[in-house]
């Protein structure tokens, strides 16, 4: 939940219920009480009995040298007064936004301080899924201006470069303050199986046509529902297209095709079959996955039609102007 | 979507070309099937079309494959222990042979006024002149109200005169030391780019406050509102936390600085306006084209340069430092140098906290007692006026 963008009134509660931390919770000044004796109220000054004229205490001369040496300096003798201060928790209590501030500066330090530490390359450090804004601003409990936190996380990467054998434990601990709780970059698709008897299958979809291919080594056939391509497929360009594939990699007399699909017209089930062959040959030889992204055949293309819209003859056609 | 036209003008060339090992890496080349070594052919030209062309060639003896095959396995920050023995090594070499050779003459070093500024004793017209305190802006810039500091023109820029900048920044830091001795807050203010080390190390130093990005309009006269969030805590004359104070500080209002050092003045004029109307002592550091009378305590000196500042802040600094550790000293030796501020008071332990919980309950209860038998009375009365009026039929 976005704590910091909630409408002031509820921010407080919502975030003390929320956080662990011991938030202040001070009420707003319109709906401060009352606490007496902290500021006068009244415009008639109000004499009590204490405050009438009283004789002045007698002077102690146990530490008079020093009281006349100049400075100003109060006895902790008068064992009345409870010398008690309030000062900042934070050095950047000025700031407003104190917990950010002493974050940047604590980053920045540990930056400074193992700056002659070796790195390796950036793309080679492990990578980190970073807390997202949002996130950040409900944990500060303050409004943290984007750049700012860019300007952070640059510096969290630069110390994730660091060379893991050489890693202080204070960096890690404070890279794992801002790494996400749950690491995305854990979940990779599963690669595809080639079972006992050499086939791997492959699912593709276009429109509404779903498509499954089996890939098989051999010498080129291909057969489409129980037809050959050519029964299958009336048009030239969908016969190329299903077997698109395997031609951009040179693979054509390398396998057998057998596929089955289902729904959607003659383009439609041609370029689910061209997704699904390129899956299973994917699984057959996973190298050839770049070349097959470059010759367009592992993206689905997520195009549909469009729905039909109120108001409208068809998804967008507007009915013809008449006048009046 | 299949683009074939791109294909067929790059798919071939891409394919022939080794591919980078970037590529590679994302490949994660954990093929099923490995290919054998022994049904490899040496790849000759002859070879290559047999391989590439016969139908009787498995897809796993063709070119690209064997390339894949033999691409090594990538690891993510591969963990080379020979990198850590290597940095262990270097810096056991600078820590025995680092200081061997010829004497090095006392040289400026930028993070050494960082390290280790200067102190007020240490303010000389040298190490003024050295960090270019003294270059004003051009002289049609100048505010007249500067003229006392200026010794002169020199190359159509006014020269400010370092006697004054040293006489001037001595008086500031005897301010800041009294300010740090009578436990005041300091706040240490410098929004240019490049100042926020000096004025973070400064406010470190003497135990203030600081700021380096905007200063918020109205942190100080509507301060109850912007620092509502920012948390405060009770010290003793000693400098240690004390607890108890949670109910006072919950209903305290927003803490003010006891003397803002400001190193840009010109940007800064709504909080030196803030800081006059709470009659809040300041300290700027005033170039040839600044207004002398926006602050109390001007330091003539050049804005711009941040090494300057770096001096000025540093100075500031460590004055903080000095009062407050004589202030600290003080307080050891029985004597506080500070008031508490009037009803603050004494802590409220727990069990106190508790007892007067309990007490305030108790009074609420009798309260609501009280308000219920007088509701049963006056019901018990006008039940009575009610029989009386029937009485008078």
């Amino acid at each position: 939940m976005k704590i910091a963008w909630l409408p002031a009134g509820v921010v407080e509660g919502v975030r003390c219920a929320c956080l662990p931390r011991k938030m202040p919770l001070r009420p707003l000044i319109g709906q401060q009480t009352f606490f007496p004796g902290r500021r006068q109220l009244s415009t008639t000054p109000v004499r009590s009995a204490s405050a009438s004229i009283t004789a002045a205490s007698p002077i102690s001369f146990v530490g008079g040298d020093k009281k006349n040496s100049g400075d100003a300096t109060y006895k902790d003798a008068t064992d009345e007064i409870f010398y008690a201060r309030l000062v900042p928790y934070s050095p950047s209590y000025f700031t407003a936004q104190p917990y950010f501030i002493d974050d940047v500066l604590e980053v920045e330090k540990l930056a400074q301080k193992y700056a002659a530490l070796p790195v390796v390359k950036r793309a080679d450090a492990p990578r980190i899924a970073w807390i997202t804004l949002m996130e950040y601003r409900d944990i500060v409990g303050e409004r943290v201006n984007a750049s700012k936190y860019k300007k952070v996380l640059h510096v969290l990467q630069r110390l994730n470069q660091i060379h893991p054998t050489v890693m202080p434990w204070d960096v890690k601990k404070k890279l794992k303050q801002y790494t996400r709780n749950i690491n995305p970059y854990k979940n990779v698709p599963k690669p595809g199986i080639v079972d006992e008897g050499g086939r791997a299958i492959g699912v593709g979809k276009r429109k509404s046509s779903t498509a499954r291919a089996w890939l098989i080594e051999g010498n080129g056939e291909v057969m489409i529902n129980g037809k050959t391509l050519s029964e299958a497929f009336g048009r030239i360009h969908d016969r190329e297209s299903v077997i698109w594939g395997l031609k951009a990699t040179d693979r054509l007399d390398k396998y057998n095709v057998w596929g089955l699909v289902e729904g959607g017209g003659t383009t439609g089930q041609a370029e689910a079959l061209t997704l699904a062959v390129a899956k299973a040959l994917i699984a057959h030889e996973p190298a050839l996955k770049p070349a097959l992204r470059r010759a367009g055949c592992v993206t689905r293309d997520p195009r549909k039609v469009e729905r039909k819209k109120p108001g409208h003859v068809k998804a967008r056609k507007m009915p013809a102007w008449v006048k009046r | 979507m299949i683009l074939r036209n791109i294909a067929i003008r790059h798919g071939r060339r891409a394919l022939a070309a080794p591919l980078p090992t970037s590529q590679l890496r994302s490949l994660s080349t954990e093929t099923t099937t490995l290919p054998q070594q022994t049904d490899l052919l040496p790849p000759t030209f002859s070879n290559q079309s047999t391989l590439e062309n016969s139908a009787e060639s498995g897809p796993k003896q063709l070119r690209i494959t064997q390339r894949l095959g033999q691409a090594k396995p990538y690891h993510r920050a591969k963990k080379d222990p020979q990198i850590k023995r290597d940095f262990q090594l270097k810096k056991t070499i600078e820590r025995t042979t680092g200081k061997l050779g010829a004497l090095v003459e006392p040289h400026y070093e930028p993070s050494q006024l960082l390290v280790d500024p200067p102190t007020p004793q240490d303010v000389t017209l040298e190490l003024l002149m050295a960090s270019q305190s003294h270059l004003g802006h051009a002289t049609s810039q100048w505010n007249p109200a500067n003229s006392r500091y200026i010794y002169g023109v020199r190359q159509g820029v006014h020269i400010i005169s370092l006697e004054e900048t040293a006489a001037h920044l001595r008086r500031a830091a005897k301010v800041v030391e009294g300010v740090a001795y009578h436990g005041g807050l300091i706040l240490f203010v410098g929004t240019r780019k490049g100042q926020s080390a000096c004025v973070v190390r400064a406010a470190e130093m003497a135990g203030g406050c600081h700021l380096f990005e905007r200063w918020l309009p109205g942190t100080i006269t509507n301060g109850d509102q912007i620092l509502r969030r920012c948390r405060m805590k009770a010290i003793d004359q000693h400098d240690k936390e004390l607890q108890g104070y949670d109910d006072k500080i919950e209903n305290w209002q927003a803490l003010k600085p006891d003397l803002v050092v400001n190193l840009n003045p010109i940007e800064n004029y709504l909080l030196l306006h803030e800081c006059s109307l709470n009659n809040i002592p300041t300290i700027g550091v005033i170039d040839t084209d600044a207004n002398p009378t926006w602050v109390t305590y001007p330091i003539p000196a050049n804005d711009d340069s941040l090494r300057c500042m770096q001096v000025i802040a540093g100075v500031l600094g460590r004055a903080g430092e000095a009062g407050q550790k004589r202030r600290l000293a003080a307080a050891e030796s029985g004597e506080v140098t500070w008031l508490p501020p009037p009803n603050l008071g004494a802590p409220v332990s727990e069990a106190e906290k508790i007892k007067r919980n309990e007490l305030k309950k108790e009074a609420i209860l009798k309260k609501r007692k009280a308000d219920h038998e007088a509701i049963e009375q006056s019901k018990v009365t006008a039940a009575q006026r009610e029989l009386g009026d029937f009485d008078d039929f």
